[in-house]
This record gives structure tokens, sequence and C-alpha cells, in this order.
């Protein structure tokens, strides 16, 4: 692994410092935001009520950067590890096995990659912070995380307060209903009730383009298998990789119909803090290109078919200034 | 006015028979005031007599309701007790991983036990009580329900068991827990009222100064008419009224302040070292589940140290040696919170799960131990104090009504033989 010879001192730091002040000074000014038609009101509080925002670069990411000069990237290998907020219920993804105690998954895996990049090869620098779906803007704006790795998709809104790295997985949202279900997809649950975590894409988009069914939320994914093992909502929709692990815990549920959407997961990020987005996608290159990305997909997903070829990196986003 | 019937109009009336003027004649002289007086003073004393019954049997029924009462909210806080242990029993044993600990799984089991007998026991012994006993039972069952499949995804190494356990806790929390706080509370108020009535019963004694007004004034009449200063049958009937009625006082006030004594002393204890119990309890499943979260638990370890803080606030009063022990298990958490805020939440979780001598359990242990103890026994002191203190009261009560009657008789003689020398 890549290890910086630069000490800690001298000029990197100075260096960092103004990009660093730099970045915060920018970033702290709304009349430079890139789409100024949006005010992005103070406090959004749930992403759900937050304004739709258009644009087609919702995937286009800063360039990668492998180097370990700018100031987030060093501030993280002064502090010895990596704070990660991460899922502890979402089986495949980010779970935590009873056994062992253990958080782990595809997303869990992506972390690891980038600690080993950072620490010299030691994947287990991470800091584990479990975090509901509804925190995962807040404790990014907060600074209380350096890094959000929790079936995060990539969309417009999300951009106006946070950093996205570079795609890392396609997902698809579809819907899980009980085994002896005739429903092949989400239209032939009219009148039903379907759960959805709160502030997510998915919930949104089960509420604006799924009128006729009854939304069911729930604090997290989770829950919404729990409340349909119970028989008080009919089905759950979410992303396949989510409900890939519901069908895993849960003989009896089965995963239909054609993906509604398209998700593209990205790792979350600060928004000022560009130069740890670089590096993230420089460590999410290399591993879509030597076969890793492949083989964690064979270990985590396999359920849903052979890995598929890599979501390519979109890259030429311009940092605010 | 007209008045239709005037029966003391002396006078010009067109000539009485003899024998009614005799009897018309009789209340008018003095032999017939003095029988007169004679039944006033005979009422007086019987007076005096059912008093000190109604009263004896009044403070009695109210210490049997202070006990019954007692007994029930003590009950009902030890059911709560049980389910809190049971909580954190679960939620700690979650923390250790799919393979539950045999003595946890053991505790859990023996709490649940406890409940659910405590509960039926309660629904009987108050019938006022039954329909919030009703909807806890309810409650306990959705909530063991919840724990099996916590438990039985968890074994399976399925995620989804946190999310039933998860659930478990809140409906323990949302339709158990606050039922039996209820149920607590109107029991606690019963208890009061029933001890304030202990206390006021005395006071119904004081209806016996009537009585003694009566006595005087007769007397006074008495010794006006026959210039005789005393008439030995009444003065004695008036000291024994006046003296059964002052005992009775003592005795029942007495009663009372040894009551009011239990309520300060023993009751207040127990009341207080079971809320801090159950307090400590729910802290204990807080810290499990400040780990539980993993990082986003903040807001349980914030009502960790407010329930820890009330708990020692509860015991300070009572006994120095629990709040040392409650003390001593909090800096032990402490200890997992420093391991915890640090990074380290795999050794953070080691230590709360640890069952050696010196752990953050061991400690728990002890101070539930001993909180249990002293519950145990302020609870056997309460019931004591209170069951002896009415059989008394009853017999007081029995006393007076000996002494009344006496005093009637005494009474009706005296005034006899004043009568006897009209004849």
């Amino acid at each position: 692994m890549r290890r910086t010879p630069l000490g800690r001192r001298g000029l990197p730091a100075i260096v960092a410092l103004a990009v660093g002040a730099l970045v915060v000074l920018t970033g702290c000014d709304p009349s430079t935001t890139p789409d100024p038609q949006v005010t992005a009101t103070p406090e959004p509080t749930p992403a759900a009520a937050a304004p739709v925002v258009e644009c087609d670069d919702a995937t286009t990411s800063y360039a990668p950067d492998p180097g370990l000069t700018g100031s987030t990237v060093q501030a993280i290998q002064a502090r010895g590890s990596l704070t990660v907020g991460v899922s502890a219920d979402t089986l495949l993804m980010g779970s935590r096995d009873p056994l062992t105690g253990q958080i782990e998954g595809f997303d869990i895996d992506v972390l690891h990659l980038v600690s080993a990049a950072l620490f010299g090869g030691d994947p287990n620098r991470l800091q584990f912070r479990v975090i509901t779906s509804g925190q995962r803007l807040d404790v990014l704006k907060n600074h209380e995380v350096d890094l959000v790795a929790r079936t995060f998709t990539m969309n417009c809104a999300r951009w106006q307060d946070i950093a996205f790295s570079a795609e890392y997985l396609q997902a698809g949202q579809k819907v899980l209903v009980t085994r002896d279900s005739t429903a092949t997809s989400i239209d032939d649950l009219a009148g039903q009730r379907v759960c959805a975590p709160e502030s997510t894409t998915t919930l949104e988009r089960l509420k604006d383009d799924y009128p006729e069914v009854t939304a069911v939320s729930a604090p997290t994914h989770t829950q919404c298998l729990v409340l349909f093992q119970e028989g008080r909502v009919d089905g759950i929709t979410g992303d396949d990789t989510v409900l890939a692990g519901f069908a895993a815990q849960d003989p009896y549920a089965k995963v239909v119909g054609d993906a509604l959407s398209s998700e593209p997961y990205g790792v979350g990020v600060a928004a000022d803090q560009v130069d740890l987005v670089r590096f993230v996608n420089a460590v999410l290159d290399r591993a879509k290109a030597d076969g890793t990305w492949a083989a964690m997909y064979d270990r985590w997903l396999h359920a849903l078919g052979p890995a598929p070829v890599p979501p390519a990196s979109v890259y030429g986003r311009v940092p605010p200034r | 006015m007209t008045q239709t019937i005037a029966p003391p109009q002396p006078a010009p009336l067109p000539v009485p028979s003899v024998a009614a003027t005799k009897r018309r004649g009789a209340l008018s002289r003095t032999p017939g005031r003095m029988r007169l007086a004679g039944v006033v003073a005979v009422l007086a004393s019987l007076a005096v007599g059912v008093l000190g019954v109604q009263t004896g049997q009044a403070q009695s029924k109210a210490l049997a309701s202070a006990e019954a009462d007692t007994r029930q909210l003590v009950g009902i806080q030890d059911v709560r007790n049980d389910l809190v242990v049971a909580d954190a029993t679960a939620t700690n044993a979650f923390l250790v991983g799919g393979l539950e600990p045999p003595a946890q799984r053991a505790t859990y089991d023996e709490a649940i036990a406890s409940a659910a007998n405590g509960l039926a026991r309660l629904a009987g012994s108050n019938e006022a009580d039954a329909e919030l006993l009703g909807k806890a039972t309810a409650g306990l069952t959705t909530y063991t329900g919840l724990v099996e499949q916590a438990r039985a995804n968890n074994r399976q190494g399925f995620p989804v068991g946190a999310a039933y356990l998860d659930q478990a806790s809140t409906v323990l929390r949302s339709d158990v827990l606050p039922e039996l706080d209820t149920l607590v509370q109107t029991n606690a108020d019963r208890v009061d009222s029933s001890f304030d009535a202990v206390s006021a019963t005395p006071w119904l004694l004081a209806l016996g100064l009537v009585s003694l007004v009566a006595f005087v004034v007769v007397q006074t009449w008495l010794a006006r008419r026959t210039h005789r200063r005393l008439n030995s049958g009444l003065f004695w009937a008036t000291i024994l009224a006046l003296a059964a009625s002052v005992a009775g006082a003592f005795v029942l006030g007495t009663t009372a302040a040894s009551a009011s004594d239990v309520r300060d002393g023993s009751y207040a204890d127990t009341v207080a070292v079971s809320k801090a119990y159950s307090l400590a309890n729910d802290a204990k499943s807080m810290e499990s589940f400040t780990l539980i979260k993993r990082g986003s638990g903040q807001a349980y370890e914030e009502t960790f140290q407010s329930e820890t803080a009330q708990a020692r606030e509860l015991l300070a009063g009572v006994d120095d040696a629990l709040v040392q022990s409650l003390d001593a298990w909090t800096a032990k958490h402490a200890e997992i919170r420093e391991k915890d805020d640090a990074g380290q939440w795999d050794e953070a979780v080691a230590l709360a799960i640890s069952t050696e001598p010196d752990s953050p359990n061991a400690a728990f242990d002890a101070f539930t131990t001993a909180a249990s103890e002293s519950l145990q026994a302020s609870a056997a002191a309460t019931q004591e104090a209170l069951s002896g203190a009415g059989s008394s009261a009853v017999l007081v009560g029995w006393l007076i009504l000996a002494a009344g009657l006496l005093a009637a008789v005494l009474s009706w003689r005296g005034i006899s033989k004043r009568v006897e020398e009209y004849r």
C-alpha cells in the first residue's frame, strides 16, 4: 500500500490548511451553489420533504486521486481510524452477525478497502457508527463520520448537502411479497399496505409514483421485515440488494417484478471533503479494475446472479467554489 | 303562623279530667322532668359507647385497607421490577450474540414467570385494578412473543432478530409499564387515603364531648332542683364516659401515630427502594441498547444517567449502603462508556457481558441483590406493623361500648333514686 513519505508538518500541512479553509469558505457561500434555484432550506428535516432536484449528473463525482496529501485524508491518518456510518441490520450489505458480533456485508467491504488504502494495508481501522437511513445526511453534514456506506442512492437533492464517491453498485427498486402472493409487480399491490423505511428515495417513489398503494413507513428497513412477518404490511419495497437479504432471512418471502428504478449507490462524504471523495474514488476504481469488486459481489450478492460488469465511474464534477 | 297542636299551652282550659291533668302534669312537675333528664343521660352514655365501637371499627377497617393497598402496591412494583429485569437480561444477552448464556436465559425465564404469576394474583386481589392489569398481561404476552422471535432469528444469525428485540422493548415500554405505573399511582393514592383515615378516626371520639355537655347540663339542673351537690350515679357515669373517651382517643391516637410512623418509615422505604430498583434495571437495559446501537445510542446513555441519578436520590434517604452499591455499579458502567467512546466497541461489549467477579454485571448483581433484600425486609415490616394494629382498635371500640352501657345503667339508677324521693 501507498504510504506518504512526507511528514505531517511543513509545506503540505500549510497547503492542506489553505485548501481546507478555501473549501470551508466556498462551501458556506450559497451564491456559488451549482444549482441556484434551489435555496436549500436551513434544516431540511426529513429528506423526504426536501425539494425534488432535477439534474442529469447525479452519478458524476470528482476525479480520483490516490494521493494522501489532502487535509481530510491527513487528518484521518493522524487520528488512526476511519469513522464510518453503516447499517447493522441490512443482511448482505451491512449487518451485524449475531454469532460473531462483527458487522459485515458488501458496503462494509467497500469501507475495508478504503481503510486498507489509508492505513498501510490494515482493513480494520474502522470506527463503526450504526445509523438509520434517516441519519445518513445529518451525520455527514455534522462531520460526525468520515464516510457513509449504507445503501446510499446518489441523487441530485442529496448532492445539495453532501458529496458522493463514484457509483460502486447498481441496485434497483423491487418489491417483496409473501411466497403465495399472485402479485408480479408493485402494480398488483393496489390498495395493499407496502412498507418502506423513512427518509429514503424508496419511500418517496412509493408515495409519488404509486398513490394507490398504502405506504407504511418504518424507522429502518428491517423494521419493515418485522411488520411484514407480523402481517401488518403486505409487502416491502426496497432495493433488490436489501430485499435479497430479507428473502435470505424469510423463506416465505419472495422478490418479484422488474426494477422500478435504477439506484446508483455511492459512498457518502461531507460536501467540503473533496480530497476524501477523490481518494475513495481511486480506491473504488482499483477494486473495479483488479477483480476485487467482482469477488465482493460474488461473496455477498450471488443471490442476485453472477457478478455483472462493475458500474462505470463517471467523473467531471467541479468542486463548488 | 297557625299552630295546629299546642301541647305545652298551660291553663284556662275547660275542666280537664283528673287522669289527664295528672299525666300532663307529669312532665311539668319535677319527677317527670327528672325522668326526662335520666333518659337524656342514658342516651348520652349509649352515644359514647356506640361512637367508641364505630370509631374502633372504622380505624381497624382503615388499617386493613392500608395493609391491603400497600400489599397491592408492592405487588405491582414487584411485577414491574420483574419485567425490567427480564428486559435488561434479554438485551444484555443479545449483546453476547447468538449463543445465549444459560444462566441469563434462566434469569429471564424466572423473571417472566414471576411477573405472569404476579399479574394474575394482583388481578384477583383488587377488582378495581383488574382492567389495567388485563391490558398489562396482554402486553406481556406480546412482549414475550417478540423476544422469542428475536431469539429464534438471532440463533439463525438473522439481523432481523435485533429489530424484534427493539420492538419487544418498545412494546414493554409503551403497552405494559405505563399501565403498571398508572396502577402504582392509583394504589399509592389509595394507600394515602387509608393512612389519612387511620389518623383521622380518633377525632371521631371528640363527638363524645356533646355527650359530656349533656351530662353536665343534666347534673347542674338536678343539683339546683334537689339542692344536693352531687348525684353519685350520674357523677360516676360522667367520669366513666369521660375516661372511656379519653383512654379510647389515646389508644386509637397511638395506633394512628404508629401507622403514620409506618407510612413515613418502612412503607416510604419500600416505595423508594422499589422505584430505585426499577430505575436501575431500566438503566441496565439502556446500557445494553447504547452498545447495540453502536454510536447512535446517545439518547439511551442520557436516559441511563437520568435514571441512575433518580435512583440515587431515592436511595439517599433510605440506606447509604445501597447508595454506595449503586455508585459502585455506575462507576463500572463508566468504564464501559469510556471504552466505547474511545472507539473500543468490542472491548466495551466484552466488559458489558462479562460475569467475572470484578465486572459491571457483578456490581449490578450486588446492587440488585442488596436492594431486593432491603425491599423484602421493609415490605415485611410494613405488613407486620399494619396487620396487628387493627385488632387493638376493635378491642378498644368494644371496651368503650361496655363503658357506655355501664354509664347508662349508673345514670339511670342515679336519677331513679331522686325520683323515688317524690313518691
